[in-house]
């Protein structure tokens, strides 16, 4: 494994071309292919560098006590589910402080988005109490940044041919991961229903690439760095390709308050609290946002001036709004023989039979499932359903059997950009640097309610196939409880009344100010929006290098 | 995706969260980051390269003794722990030292909970001295009498807190204080060696995928 590079560093007091605020996928491709591009960039993260010896198997510090996650305790948040109630102190929102962004932590699942989830909205007309539209790209615009990334990071995976797959102009760099006694399962249930399947496509190298390992098969991938760099998130790839340049300066444990605009209206600058909680004024030429869904609508909304009330690049009123997560069904299986599936990648196989669903169904969406055990011991133990014995001998022996040889049938879906579900601004609560603390306003629409419970019975149908013993079904109900997909709440639109970043990323309202990442989605996507956002982010880079040359920044 | 759960019952709690759906189920923090990152002792040394790739954590560092509970507290804690992990067949929470695990918690990452574990314990005892004349402690009530005293407060606050923290304690890095030796994780098979070649289980092993689907994926 390569020791990181030094990267340079920038005076404060000179305008830099570009501050990117954030180094997760996003943020670290940005800053990637504009320092390549030969300006000189400087990114801002919030979390720390941590180093390989670090990344242990460490389920408390995981899960427990937030130790390369958002904090709790310094970065409350508060959350209601009406606008009209009183927000009350509870997480709601999760992802990872670390550089690399939330890629230090994930699972690697890198599915593309398909034509429909651009469109679907023309394709299949609007919902009741839901503000679907198109995006202003297309997948075919979209599809040369897809390749760009799996080739640039390493995407293991086989391109299927079944019908309604999308095209894609390049193979997979790497072939696909080892199968999973799960993904061999989905494979047995999906044959049995006459449903596609196909290897899922993972950001995890299957072979040696670009000088890194290959996975070991260790299993601690959900919520866990991989010590081995075989996980292809942004720390491993990204960032040190960035620094590489010569021309890109990563500071950490930089904690931004706020966007500094001119009178002219065009932004000056980034203030943020260095890891001693002193202030510092970075200047630069411009900025480009890409502190995740939930941070950069905050970010825009604490940076509120005289010439924009509201907060920055909000004169739609739609920052913040249109939170989306994916949605999920849930059902637990036991099965007859050891089915291991915390052993090797999380995800093998996936089906995306159920993408497009029957309109005579009612609904507009879809999705996709995988068969996983995601998750070590501990959470395991605690998550163990309510029917099983929950203390004693017969407590230890049902954990060995659930541990080995039960499963989670996985449904990931589409869920709709509701205006009322959002991020905004908690009037009282502060963090610890005096903010005013992340707020979440959500609750699920009835319609996806529905479409949840439609997936729950086929994800049945599925365990049933594979042999399920018994099934263990998660309720659905209203209340996600806690999620980490944060999507929607800077959409990309060509109108600038319906929309808070153009076709480019750049704000309506402000010329050298650019969002890129999950804020950008109009929709959902059917799960893993990951590559999505990254490919976006190639995407955008593009065209601020080409604005930036032509001067029309 | 929404990857946990979390109780709304209490604000500021480690233990006493209610557990639920979803992808996995994860308790909220009651530490700053600034402590963690010196609570915390990091190994230096570089990152493994063999194939057998142990885990992080230094089994060899046992706690010496306990750091916030009186002996007798410790003990009550320890024999509730051990009615949730029994030694029976095979070791149980007791072995794995998951006292220490929750000791070194009230001092650490759980701090804000010291007292209501105290509370807690007092109350236990107080059910227990109420139900058993001559008998002060927990600890000292056989195993039956301690089963169906723990029974008596199962669904309550206190018992789904020293559960989560039994938990924790069992399959925690040892670094932590618990799990010693690893027992937690020999309980269920996880094993110590953090490397794995296929065949992982029976479902992906070359015969039964021949004799499920006709080939090998």
């Amino acid at each position: 494994m390569q020791r990181p590079p030094a990267g340079r560093s920038y005076r404060t007091d000179e305008p830099v071309d570009f501050v990117v605020i954030g180094s997760g996928p996003a943020g670290a491709s940005v800053a990637r292919e504009l320092s390549r591009k030969g300006f000189d960039v400087v990114v801002l993260e919030q979390g720390r560098a941590f180093a390989p010896s670090e990344m242990e198997h460490d389920e408390l510090g995981a899960f427990i006590t937030e130790r390369w996650t958002n904090s709790s305790q310094t970065q409350p948040q508060t959350h209601r589910t009406n606008t009209q109630d009183t927000a009350q102190q509870r997480p709601f929102v999760g992802y990872a402080k670390a550089v690399g962004g939330t890629s230090f932590h994930f699972t690697g699942n890198y599915w593309r988005f398909r034509p429909i989830d651009f469109n679907e909205f023309s394709v299949r007309g609007g919902v009741a109490g839901a503000s679907l539209a198109d995006w202003p790209i297309t997948y075919d615009e979209l599809e040369p940044y897809y390749s760009a990334v799996e080739w640039a990071i390493g995407v293991s995976g086989e391109v299927s041919t079944a019908p309604g797959e999308p095209r894609h102009s390049r193979p997979y760099p790497l072939p696909p991961l080892n199968v999973t006694g799960p993904g061999v399962l989905l494979t047995v249930a999906c044959e049995k229903m006459g449903w596609s399947h196909k290897a899922a496509p993972m950001a995890i190298l299957s072979r040696e690439f670009n000088g890194r390992q290959p996975c070991h098969n260790c299993g601690f991938c959900l919520g866990f760095p991989c010590e081995w760099g075989a996980k292809s998130g942004a720390n491993y790839t990204m960032i040190p390709e960035a620094l590489r340049s010569g021309r890109c300066e990563l500071r950490s444990e930089c904690y931004v308050s706020r966007i500094e605009l001119n009178t002219a209206g065009r932004v000056t600058g980034v203030l943020y609290f260095d890891r001693d909680k002193r202030e510092v004024l970075q200047c630069a030429k411009a900025v480009v946002v890409c502190a995740n869904g939930a941070e950069s609508p905050r970010l825009l909304l604490l940076s509120a001036n005289a010439q924009h009330p509201d907060g920055l690049a909000n004169s739609s009123g739609l920052v913040g709004r249109h939170f989306m997560f994916n949605g999920a069904a849930l059902t637990r299986a036991d099965f007859a023989h050891e089915v291991n599936g915390h052993r090797g990648p999380v995800v093998s196989r996936i089906t995306h039979q159920p993408y497009e669903l029957d309109p005579a169904l009612g609904f507009v969406g879809g999705g996709g499932f995988d068969f996983r055990f995601d998750v070590p011991a501990m959470l395991m133990a605690l998550s163990l359903p309510a029917s099983e014995p929950q203390w004693g001998s017969a407590f230890k022996q049902r954990l060995h059997s659930w541990y080995n040889q039960s499963l989670l049938c996985y449904a990931h879906t589409t869920s709709l950009p509701v205006e009322s579900n959002s991020v905004s601004l908690d009037p009282e609560l502060k963090d610890a640097w005096g903010l005013p603390a992340l707020r979440t306003t959500f609750r699920e629409h009835e319609h996806d309610l529905r479409m949840y419970r439609w997936f729950q019975a086929r994800g049945r149908e599925l365990l049933d196939a594979a042999g399920a013993l018994r099934m263990y079904d998660d309720p659905i109900n209203d209340d996600p409880g806690f999620t980490v997909h944060l999507l929607g709440t800077c959409r990309m639109g060509n109108d600038p009344a319906a929309s808070v970043v153009d076709r480019y990323h750049r704000a309506h309202d402000v010329p050298n100010l650019f969002v890129v990442d999950g804020s950008s989605f109009v929709t959902s996507g059917r799960g893993q929006p990951t590559l999505t956002i990254q490919a976006l982010a190639f995407r955008a880079a593009d065209h601020i290098a080409q604005f930036a040359e032509r001067n029309q920044i | 995706m929404r990857l946990w759960r979390l109780g709304k019952k209490r604000d500021k709690l480690t233990f006493t969260m209610t557990l639920s759906r979803r992808e996995f189920l994860v308790g909220m923090s009651a530490v700053s980051a600034v402590w963690l990152s010196g609570a915390i002792a990091c190994r230096d040394s570089a990152p493994p390269n063999a194939d057998t790739h142990e885990p992080d954590a230094n089994s060899a560092e046992q706690p010496a003794g306990f750091v916030h509970f009186a002996p007798d507290d410790a003990a009550d804690v320890e024999a509730i722990a051990a009615r949730i992990f029994p030694t029976d067949d095979t070791p149980g929470a007791r072995e794995a030292g998951v006292v220490y695990f929750i000791d070194r918690s009230m001092t650490t990452f759980a701090v804000d909970q010291a007292d209501f574990f105290a509370v807690g314990l007092r109350d236990l005892n107080a059910a227990v001295a109420n139900a058993h004349a001559g008998v002060a402690r927990f600890a000292q009530l056989g195993d039956a009498q301690q089963d169906a005293m723990l029974r008596t407060i199962e669904g309550g606050e206190f018992f789904g807190a020293v559960r989560f923290a039994t938990i924790a304690g069992m399959f925690a890095l040892p670094k932590y204080g618990g799990n010693r030796d690893f027992i937690g994780w020999n309980l269920v098979d996880q094993r110590s060696v953090m490397e794995y070649k296929p065949p992982f289980g029976w479902y992906d092993h070359p015969d039964n995928q021949i004799a499920l689907l006709g080939r090998i994926l």
